[in-house]
Protein backbone atom coordinates (compact mmCIF):
# COMPACT_ATOMS: atom_id res chain seq x y z
CA UNK A 1 0.00 0.00 0.00
CA UNK A 2 1.28 3.44 -0.92
CA UNK A 3 2.40 5.69 1.86
CA UNK A 4 0.04 8.51 2.80
CA UNK A 5 1.31 11.72 4.31
CA UNK A 6 0.10 14.53 6.52
CA UNK A 7 1.04 17.95 5.13
CA UNK A 8 0.92 21.22 7.06
CA UNK A 9 1.97 24.75 6.14
CA UNK A 10 3.26 27.03 8.89
CA UNK A 11 1.47 30.35 8.33
CA UNK A 12 3.88 32.17 10.66
CA UNK A 13 6.48 31.49 8.00
CA UNK A 14 4.77 31.08 4.60
CA UNK A 15 5.44 34.04 2.29
CA UNK A 16 3.19 32.93 -0.57
CA UNK A 17 6.07 32.21 -2.92
CA UNK A 18 3.73 29.63 -4.48
CA UNK A 19 6.41 27.31 -5.79
CA UNK A 20 4.63 24.47 -3.94
CA UNK A 21 1.49 25.19 -5.93
CA UNK A 22 3.51 24.96 -9.14
CA UNK A 23 5.18 21.67 -8.22
CA UNK A 24 2.21 19.90 -6.61
CA UNK A 25 -0.85 21.79 -7.88
CA UNK A 26 -3.35 19.20 -6.70
CA UNK A 27 -2.12 19.37 -3.11
CA UNK A 28 -1.37 23.05 -2.51
CA UNK A 29 -3.57 26.06 -3.13
CA UNK A 30 -3.27 29.66 -2.00
CA UNK A 31 -5.89 30.91 0.46
CA UNK A 32 -7.41 34.39 0.53
CA UNK A 33 -4.27 35.75 2.25
CA UNK A 34 -2.27 34.23 -0.59
CA UNK A 35 -0.60 31.80 1.75
CA UNK A 36 -0.37 28.13 0.89
CA UNK A 37 -2.77 25.50 2.23
CA UNK A 38 -2.45 21.76 1.81
CA UNK A 39 -5.99 21.28 0.54
CA UNK A 40 -5.63 17.67 -0.57
CA UNK A 41 -2.61 15.69 0.68
CA UNK A 42 -3.51 12.82 -1.63
CA UNK A 43 -3.76 14.95 -4.79
CA UNK A 44 -0.20 14.30 -5.98
CA UNK A 45 2.49 11.72 -5.33
CA UNK A 46 4.52 11.79 -2.13
CA UNK A 47 7.60 12.47 -4.27
CA UNK A 48 5.98 15.62 -5.65
CA UNK A 49 4.93 16.74 -2.18
CA UNK A 50 8.46 16.28 -0.83
CA UNK A 51 9.83 18.12 -3.86
CA UNK A 52 7.44 21.00 -3.12
CA UNK A 53 8.49 21.04 0.55
CA UNK A 54 12.16 21.07 -0.35
CA UNK A 55 11.64 23.92 -2.79
CA UNK A 56 9.82 26.09 -0.27
CA UNK A 57 12.22 29.04 0.16
CA UNK A 58 11.31 29.44 3.85
CA UNK A 59 10.82 25.77 4.80
CA UNK A 60 7.19 26.36 5.76
CA UNK A 61 5.96 22.93 4.64
CA UNK A 62 6.00 20.04 7.09
CA UNK A 63 5.46 16.51 5.78
CA UNK A 64 4.84 13.54 8.06
CA UNK A 65 3.92 9.92 7.51
CA UNK A 66 0.18 9.76 8.16
CA UNK A 67 0.39 6.34 9.81
CA UNK A 68 3.57 6.48 11.86
CA UNK A 69 3.85 10.25 12.40
CA UNK A 70 7.46 10.06 11.23
CA UNK A 71 8.78 13.46 10.10
CA UNK A 72 9.70 13.24 6.40
CA UNK A 73 10.47 16.96 5.86
CA UNK A 74 12.20 19.11 6.92
CA UNK B 1 -5.42 64.72 0.38
CA UNK B 2 -3.29 67.70 1.40
CA UNK B 3 -0.75 67.20 4.13
CA UNK B 4 2.36 68.99 5.27
CA UNK B 5 4.52 66.07 4.21
CA UNK B 6 7.81 66.96 2.53
CA UNK B 7 7.66 65.36 -0.91
CA UNK B 8 11.37 64.96 -1.49
CA UNK B 9 12.47 61.48 -0.44
CA UNK B 10 16.13 62.14 -1.26
CA UNK B 11 16.84 64.86 1.33
CA UNK B 12 19.66 64.17 3.83
CA UNK B 13 17.27 63.83 6.77
CA UNK B 14 15.15 61.17 5.01
CA UNK B 15 18.30 59.29 3.97
CA UNK B 16 19.69 59.46 7.53
CA UNK B 17 16.44 58.37 9.19
CA UNK B 18 13.95 56.72 6.84
CA UNK B 19 12.01 55.40 9.84
CA UNK B 20 10.75 58.82 10.95
CA UNK B 21 9.72 59.89 7.43
CA UNK B 22 8.13 56.68 6.13
CA UNK B 23 6.78 55.82 9.58
CA UNK B 24 4.96 59.16 9.64
CA UNK B 25 3.52 58.42 6.20
CA UNK B 26 2.48 54.92 7.30
CA UNK B 27 0.61 56.32 10.29
CA UNK B 28 -0.99 59.24 8.41
CA UNK B 29 -1.46 58.01 4.83
CA UNK B 30 -0.27 54.43 4.19
CA UNK B 31 -1.11 54.69 0.48
CA UNK B 32 0.17 58.14 -0.44
CA UNK B 33 0.42 59.97 -3.74
CA UNK B 34 3.79 61.74 -3.94
CA UNK B 35 3.12 64.74 -6.14
CA UNK B 36 6.76 65.62 -6.70
CA UNK B 37 7.78 62.25 -8.16
CA UNK B 38 4.29 61.31 -9.37
CA UNK B 39 4.17 57.94 -7.69
CA UNK B 40 2.36 56.02 -4.97
CA UNK B 41 4.26 55.46 -1.74
CA UNK B 42 2.97 52.39 0.12
CA UNK B 43 4.23 52.14 3.69
CA UNK B 44 2.01 49.94 5.89
CA UNK B 45 2.70 46.25 6.49
CA UNK B 46 -0.82 45.23 5.55
CA UNK B 47 -0.71 46.98 2.18
CA UNK B 48 2.86 45.96 1.37
CA UNK B 49 1.99 42.29 1.92
CA UNK B 50 -1.27 42.58 -0.01
CA UNK B 51 0.45 44.30 -2.90
CA UNK B 52 3.36 41.87 -3.15
CA UNK B 53 1.02 38.88 -3.04
CA UNK B 54 -1.23 40.26 -5.79
CA UNK B 55 1.31 40.14 -8.56
CA UNK B 56 -1.47 40.07 -11.18
CA UNK B 57 -2.47 43.60 -10.11
CA UNK B 58 1.01 45.06 -9.66
CA UNK B 59 3.50 44.45 -12.43
CA UNK B 60 7.19 43.93 -11.76
CA UNK B 61 8.00 44.69 -15.40
CA UNK B 62 8.58 48.28 -14.38
CA UNK B 63 11.19 49.20 -16.96
CA UNK B 64 9.39 47.50 -19.83
CA UNK B 65 5.96 48.94 -19.07
CA UNK B 66 6.89 52.45 -17.98
CA UNK B 67 7.59 54.83 -20.87
CA UNK B 68 7.95 57.86 -18.56
CA UNK B 69 11.33 59.46 -17.93
CA UNK B 70 13.57 58.55 -15.00
CA UNK B 71 12.91 60.03 -11.57
CA UNK B 72 14.44 62.04 -10.03
CA UNK B 73 15.26 63.97 -13.23
CA UNK B 74 18.45 63.18 -15.10
CA UNK B 75 20.58 65.36 -17.37
CA UNK B 76 18.87 65.86 -20.71
CA UNK B 77 22.03 64.78 -22.51
CA UNK B 78 21.74 61.37 -20.77
CA UNK B 79 18.31 60.39 -22.15
CA UNK B 80 19.96 57.94 -24.55
CA UNK B 81 21.78 56.32 -21.66
CA UNK B 82 18.46 55.90 -19.84
CA UNK B 83 17.13 53.97 -22.84
CA UNK B 84 20.11 51.64 -22.43
CA UNK B 85 19.31 51.27 -18.72
CA UNK B 86 15.68 50.44 -19.52
CA UNK B 87 16.62 47.72 -21.98
CA UNK B 88 19.19 46.27 -19.61
CA UNK B 89 16.90 46.27 -16.58
CA UNK B 90 13.94 44.90 -18.57
CA UNK B 91 15.86 41.66 -19.19
CA UNK B 92 16.32 40.89 -15.49
CA UNK B 93 14.13 37.96 -14.48
CA UNK B 94 12.86 39.94 -11.49
CA UNK B 95 11.49 42.49 -13.98
CA UNK B 96 9.04 39.98 -15.43
CA UNK B 97 5.48 38.93 -14.66
CA UNK B 98 3.85 35.56 -14.95
CA UNK B 99 3.88 33.44 -17.01
CA UNK B 100 7.43 34.36 -18.12
CA UNK B 101 8.61 35.00 -14.57
CA UNK B 102 7.63 31.52 -13.46
CA UNK B 103 9.54 29.85 -16.29
CA UNK B 104 12.62 31.96 -15.50
CA UNK B 105 12.34 31.45 -11.75
CA UNK B 106 12.10 27.69 -12.26
CA UNK B 107 15.52 27.75 -13.93
CA UNK B 108 17.20 29.38 -10.92
CA UNK B 109 14.97 28.46 -7.95
CA UNK B 110 16.25 24.94 -7.31
CA UNK B 111 19.82 26.12 -6.82
CA UNK B 112 18.84 28.22 -3.78
CA UNK B 113 16.70 25.86 -1.70
CA UNK B 114 17.34 25.94 2.08
CA UNK B 115 18.68 22.38 1.88
CA UNK B 116 21.20 23.06 -0.87
CA UNK B 117 22.29 26.37 0.67
CA UNK B 118 23.05 24.59 3.96
CA UNK B 119 25.97 22.91 2.17
CA UNK B 120 27.57 26.36 1.93
CA UNK B 121 27.72 26.88 5.71
CA UNK B 122 31.25 25.46 6.17
CA UNK B 123 32.56 27.66 3.34
CA UNK B 124 30.93 30.72 4.92
CA UNK B 125 32.31 29.85 8.36
CA UNK B 126 35.79 29.43 7.02
CA UNK B 127 35.65 32.69 5.04
CA UNK B 128 34.48 34.51 8.18
CA UNK B 129 37.28 32.99 10.22
CA UNK B 130 39.91 34.13 7.72
CA UNK B 131 38.56 37.68 7.54
CA UNK B 132 38.24 38.04 11.32
CA UNK B 133 41.69 36.49 11.88
CA UNK B 134 43.09 39.22 9.69
CA UNK B 135 41.21 41.94 11.55
CA UNK B 136 41.87 40.60 15.05
CA UNK B 137 45.52 41.61 15.28
CA UNK B 138 44.81 45.15 14.17
CA UNK B 139 42.36 45.73 17.00
CA UNK B 140 40.04 47.67 14.73
CA UNK B 141 38.30 47.42 11.39
CA UNK B 142 35.92 49.14 9.07
CA UNK B 143 33.17 46.53 9.15
CA UNK B 144 32.05 47.68 5.72
CA UNK B 145 35.41 47.51 3.96
CA UNK B 146 37.11 44.71 5.87
CA UNK B 147 34.31 42.26 6.61
CA UNK B 148 30.80 42.98 5.30
CA UNK B 149 31.96 43.55 1.72
CA UNK B 150 34.57 40.82 1.19
CA UNK B 151 32.47 38.06 2.79
CA UNK B 152 29.45 38.10 0.47
CA UNK B 153 31.61 38.94 -2.56
CA UNK B 154 33.65 35.83 -1.76
CA UNK B 155 30.53 33.69 -1.41
CA UNK B 156 28.73 34.83 -4.56
CA UNK B 157 31.94 34.74 -6.59
CA UNK B 158 32.51 31.17 -5.44
CA UNK B 159 28.93 30.22 -6.33
CA UNK B 160 29.31 31.71 -9.77
CA UNK B 161 32.76 30.36 -10.36
CA UNK B 162 34.32 33.81 -10.74
CA UNK B 163 38.13 33.69 -10.57
CA UNK B 164 39.56 34.97 -7.29
CA UNK B 165 41.68 37.64 -8.95
CA UNK B 166 38.58 39.19 -10.57
CA UNK B 167 36.69 39.88 -7.36
CA UNK B 168 37.92 43.45 -6.93
CA UNK B 169 36.86 44.22 -10.50
CA UNK B 170 33.39 42.75 -9.88
CA UNK B 171 33.00 44.84 -6.74
CA UNK B 172 34.11 47.95 -8.61
CA UNK B 173 31.45 47.37 -11.27
CA UNK B 174 28.85 46.62 -8.60
CA UNK B 175 29.47 49.98 -6.98
CA UNK B 176 28.66 51.68 -10.26
CA UNK B 177 25.44 49.67 -10.55
CA UNK B 178 24.29 51.06 -7.20
CA UNK B 179 23.57 54.35 -8.94
CA UNK B 180 20.24 52.79 -9.96
CA UNK B 181 18.69 53.84 -6.63
CA UNK B 182 20.19 57.28 -6.38
CA UNK B 183 19.02 60.80 -7.19
CA UNK B 184 21.94 62.68 -8.73
CA UNK B 185 21.11 64.00 -12.24
CA UNK B 186 24.43 62.70 -13.63
CA UNK B 187 23.98 59.12 -12.32
CA UNK B 188 23.31 57.54 -15.75
CA UNK B 189 26.92 57.62 -16.86
CA UNK B 190 28.45 55.55 -14.03
CA UNK B 191 25.36 53.31 -14.02
CA UNK B 192 25.65 52.43 -17.71
CA UNK B 193 29.40 52.01 -17.38
CA UNK B 194 28.71 49.45 -14.66
CA UNK B 195 26.10 47.66 -16.78
CA UNK B 196 28.25 47.51 -19.90
CA UNK B 197 31.28 46.56 -17.79
CA UNK B 198 29.34 43.64 -16.30
CA UNK B 199 28.14 42.47 -19.71
CA UNK B 200 31.71 42.62 -21.03
CA UNK B 201 33.03 40.82 -17.97
CA UNK B 202 30.52 37.96 -17.82
CA UNK B 203 30.28 37.32 -21.60
CA UNK B 204 33.36 35.06 -21.88
CA UNK B 205 32.39 33.28 -18.62
CA UNK B 206 28.96 32.47 -20.07
CA UNK B 207 30.48 31.38 -23.40
CA UNK B 208 32.71 28.99 -21.54
CA UNK B 209 29.95 27.49 -19.36
CA UNK B 210 27.75 26.88 -22.38
CA UNK B 211 30.46 24.61 -23.72
CA UNK B 212 31.70 23.20 -20.41
CA UNK B 213 28.89 23.33 -17.86
CA UNK B 214 29.91 22.94 -14.23
CA UNK B 215 27.99 22.94 -10.95
CA UNK B 216 28.30 26.73 -10.59
CA UNK B 217 25.45 29.17 -10.89
CA UNK B 218 26.49 30.71 -14.23
CA UNK B 219 26.14 27.20 -15.68
CA UNK B 220 22.58 27.10 -14.32
CA UNK B 221 21.75 30.35 -16.11
CA UNK B 222 23.50 29.23 -19.28
CA UNK B 223 21.38 26.06 -19.16
CA UNK B 224 18.34 28.35 -19.22
CA UNK B 225 19.49 29.62 -22.61
CA UNK B 226 19.88 26.10 -23.95
CA UNK B 227 16.35 25.32 -22.73
CA UNK B 228 15.00 28.34 -24.62
CA UNK B 229 13.88 30.21 -21.48
CA UNK B 230 16.52 32.94 -21.60
CA UNK B 231 18.03 34.85 -24.52
CA UNK B 232 21.78 35.40 -24.43
CA UNK B 233 21.30 39.01 -23.33
CA UNK B 234 19.05 37.79 -20.52
CA UNK B 235 21.70 35.32 -19.36
CA UNK B 236 24.29 38.11 -19.29
CA UNK B 237 22.00 40.56 -17.51
CA UNK B 238 20.88 37.98 -14.94
CA UNK B 239 24.43 36.86 -14.26
CA UNK B 240 25.25 40.50 -13.56
CA UNK B 241 22.10 40.92 -11.48
CA UNK B 242 22.94 37.97 -9.26
CA UNK B 243 26.53 39.05 -8.86
CA UNK B 244 25.22 42.38 -7.57
CA UNK B 245 22.15 41.21 -5.63
CA UNK B 246 24.18 38.37 -4.15
CA UNK B 247 26.37 40.70 -2.21
CA UNK B 248 25.11 44.28 -1.98
CA UNK B 249 22.16 43.44 0.23
CA UNK B 250 24.15 41.13 2.46
CA UNK B 251 26.72 43.88 3.01
CA UNK B 252 23.90 46.01 4.40
CA UNK B 253 22.60 43.19 6.59
CA UNK B 254 26.02 42.71 8.16
CA UNK B 255 26.71 46.44 8.66
CA UNK B 256 23.24 47.48 9.80
CA UNK B 257 23.00 44.47 12.10
CA UNK B 258 26.41 45.14 13.65
CA UNK B 259 25.43 48.76 14.24
CA UNK B 260 22.14 47.70 15.83
CA UNK B 261 24.04 45.46 18.26
CA UNK B 262 26.49 48.24 19.14
CA UNK B 263 23.63 50.64 19.78
CA UNK B 264 21.83 48.07 21.96
CA UNK B 265 24.43 46.65 24.36
CA UNK B 266 21.83 44.65 26.32
CA UNK B 267 20.90 42.75 23.13
CA UNK B 268 24.60 42.24 22.33
CA UNK B 269 25.02 40.82 25.82
CA UNK B 270 22.11 38.48 25.19
CA UNK B 271 23.65 37.20 21.96
CA UNK B 272 27.05 36.75 23.63
CA UNK B 273 25.50 34.49 26.30
CA UNK B 274 24.51 31.97 23.62
CA UNK B 275 25.72 32.95 20.14
CA UNK B 276 24.94 29.62 18.47
CA UNK B 277 21.52 29.36 20.08
CA UNK B 278 20.39 32.94 19.49
CA UNK B 279 21.90 33.94 16.16
CA UNK B 280 19.01 32.69 14.01
CA UNK B 281 16.34 34.88 15.63
CA UNK B 282 18.86 37.69 16.06
CA UNK B 283 19.51 37.72 12.32
CA UNK B 284 15.77 37.90 11.63
CA UNK B 285 15.53 40.88 13.97
CA UNK B 286 18.44 42.62 12.22
CA UNK B 287 16.60 42.08 8.93
CA UNK B 288 13.44 43.59 10.40
CA UNK B 289 14.91 46.42 12.42
CA UNK B 290 17.20 48.01 9.81
CA UNK B 291 16.49 46.17 6.56
CA UNK B 292 19.12 46.12 3.78
CA UNK B 293 16.58 47.16 1.13
CA UNK B 294 14.30 50.10 1.85
CA UNK B 295 11.94 50.07 -1.10
CA UNK B 296 11.03 48.34 -4.36
CA UNK B 297 9.02 49.43 -7.37
CA UNK B 298 5.90 48.17 -9.10
CA UNK B 299 3.57 49.52 -11.74
CA UNK B 300 -0.22 49.10 -11.59
CA UNK B 301 -1.43 46.54 -14.14
CA UNK B 302 -4.99 47.82 -13.92
CA UNK B 303 -7.05 50.28 -11.90
CA UNK B 304 -7.02 49.08 -8.31
CA UNK B 305 -8.27 50.48 -5.02
CA UNK B 306 -6.12 50.42 -1.91
CA UNK B 307 -6.98 52.04 1.40
CA UNK B 308 -9.72 54.03 -0.30
CA UNK B 309 -7.37 55.46 -2.94
CA UNK B 310 -7.71 54.68 -6.63
CA UNK B 311 -4.46 53.63 -8.26
CA UNK B 312 -4.77 53.94 -12.03
CA UNK B 313 -3.39 51.49 -14.56
CA UNK B 314 0.30 52.26 -15.25
CA UNK B 315 0.70 54.38 -12.10
CA UNK B 316 4.14 54.13 -10.53
CA UNK B 317 4.37 52.58 -7.07
CA UNK B 318 7.11 52.24 -4.47
CA UNK B 319 6.52 49.96 -1.46
CA UNK B 320 8.60 50.46 1.63
CA UNK B 321 10.06 47.60 3.59
CA UNK B 322 11.54 49.96 6.19
CA UNK B 323 8.18 51.25 7.39
CA UNK B 324 6.30 47.96 6.96
CA UNK B 325 8.84 46.23 9.20
CA UNK B 326 8.10 48.75 11.93
CA UNK B 327 4.34 48.76 11.64
CA UNK B 328 2.86 48.73 15.17
CA UNK B 329 -0.19 46.85 13.87
CA UNK B 330 2.04 43.84 13.18
CA UNK B 331 5.02 44.20 15.52
CA UNK B 332 4.77 44.94 19.25
CA UNK B 333 7.15 47.76 20.20
CA UNK B 334 8.29 48.00 16.59
CA UNK B 335 11.12 50.46 17.24
CA UNK B 336 12.69 48.19 19.86
CA UNK B 337 15.56 45.98 18.71
CA UNK B 338 14.66 42.66 20.33
CA UNK B 339 16.65 39.63 19.18
CA UNK B 340 14.25 37.22 20.88
CA UNK B 341 11.28 38.42 18.84
CA UNK B 342 9.12 35.55 17.54
CA UNK B 343 7.24 35.24 15.33
CA UNK B 344 8.94 37.84 13.19
CA UNK B 345 7.13 38.00 9.84
CA UNK B 346 9.22 40.88 8.49
CA UNK B 347 9.23 41.65 4.78
CA UNK B 348 12.97 42.31 4.37
CA UNK B 349 12.99 39.78 1.50
CA UNK B 350 9.65 40.91 0.12
CA UNK B 351 6.78 38.44 -0.19
CA UNK B 352 4.84 36.51 -2.81
CA UNK B 353 6.18 35.08 -6.04
CA UNK B 354 9.09 37.55 -6.16
CA UNK B 355 10.33 36.75 -2.63
CA UNK B 356 14.13 37.12 -2.65
CA UNK B 357 15.80 34.19 -4.39
CA UNK B 358 18.91 34.49 -2.21
CA UNK B 359 17.15 34.87 1.15
CA UNK B 360 18.54 31.61 2.54
CA UNK B 361 22.17 32.33 1.76
CA UNK B 362 21.82 35.91 3.07
CA UNK B 363 20.34 34.56 6.31
CA UNK B 364 23.10 31.99 6.60
CA UNK B 365 25.82 34.63 6.15
CA UNK B 366 24.16 36.86 8.73
CA UNK B 367 23.79 34.04 11.25
CA UNK B 368 27.41 32.97 10.96
CA UNK B 369 28.76 36.54 10.93
CA UNK B 370 26.90 37.74 14.05
CA UNK B 371 27.73 34.53 15.89
CA UNK B 372 31.43 34.80 15.07
CA UNK B 373 31.62 38.47 16.04
CA UNK B 374 29.86 37.82 19.34
CA UNK B 375 32.32 35.04 20.12
CA UNK B 376 35.43 36.92 19.08
CA UNK B 377 34.81 40.63 19.66
CA UNK B 378 32.70 40.88 22.81
CA UNK B 379 33.78 44.48 23.46
CA UNK B 380 32.72 45.80 20.09
CA UNK B 381 32.18 49.58 19.96
CA UNK B 382 32.09 52.43 17.49
CA UNK B 383 35.17 54.45 16.63
CA UNK B 384 33.03 57.40 15.60
CA UNK B 385 29.42 58.45 16.05
CA UNK B 386 29.45 60.19 12.66
CA UNK B 387 27.98 57.60 10.34
CA UNK B 388 26.69 58.36 6.87
CA UNK B 389 24.39 56.50 4.51
CA UNK B 390 24.49 56.31 0.71
CA UNK B 391 21.84 58.66 -0.76
CA UNK B 392 19.77 55.80 -2.21
CA UNK B 393 16.01 55.31 -2.05
CA UNK B 394 16.49 51.58 -2.63
CA UNK B 395 19.33 50.50 -0.36
CA UNK B 396 19.98 51.22 3.31
CA UNK B 397 23.78 51.33 2.94
CA UNK B 398 26.28 52.75 5.40
CA UNK B 399 29.31 54.35 3.78
CA UNK B 400 31.60 52.91 6.44
CA UNK B 401 31.40 51.43 9.94
CA UNK B 402 34.68 51.78 11.86
CA UNK B 403 34.78 49.73 15.08
CA UNK B 404 37.27 48.66 17.75
CA UNK B 405 37.16 45.92 20.39
CA UNK B 406 39.99 46.65 22.77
Amino acid sequence: MARTVRVTVDHNVCVGNAMCETIAPNVFALNENRQSEAVNPEGDTVEKILDAAENCPVSAIIVEDADTGERLFP
Amino acid sequence: MRTAINEDMFTPDVIADPYAYYGHLRDEAPVYWNELYQLWVVTSYEHVVWLTRHHELFSSAVFKNDPRPAYPDINESDLGLYEYVRQYQADQFIQHDRPDHLEMRKVVHGYFTPKSMEAWRPFVQSAIKDLLDEAQDKGRMDVMRDFATPLPVLVIAQMMGVPREDRAHVRHLAEKLLNIGRGEPDRMKPLTEGMQGMIDYVSPLVDERLVNPGDDFISVLAQGEKAGVFTRHQVLVNTSLLLLAGHETTINLLCNGTLAFIRHPEQWALLKQDPAGRTVRATEECLRYDAPVKSIQRIASQDVEMHGRLLRKNDRIRWFISSANRDPKTFAEPSTFNISRYPNPHVAFGSGIHHCLGATIARLEGQEAFKAMAERFPNLHLETEELEYQPSITFRSLKSLPVTWN
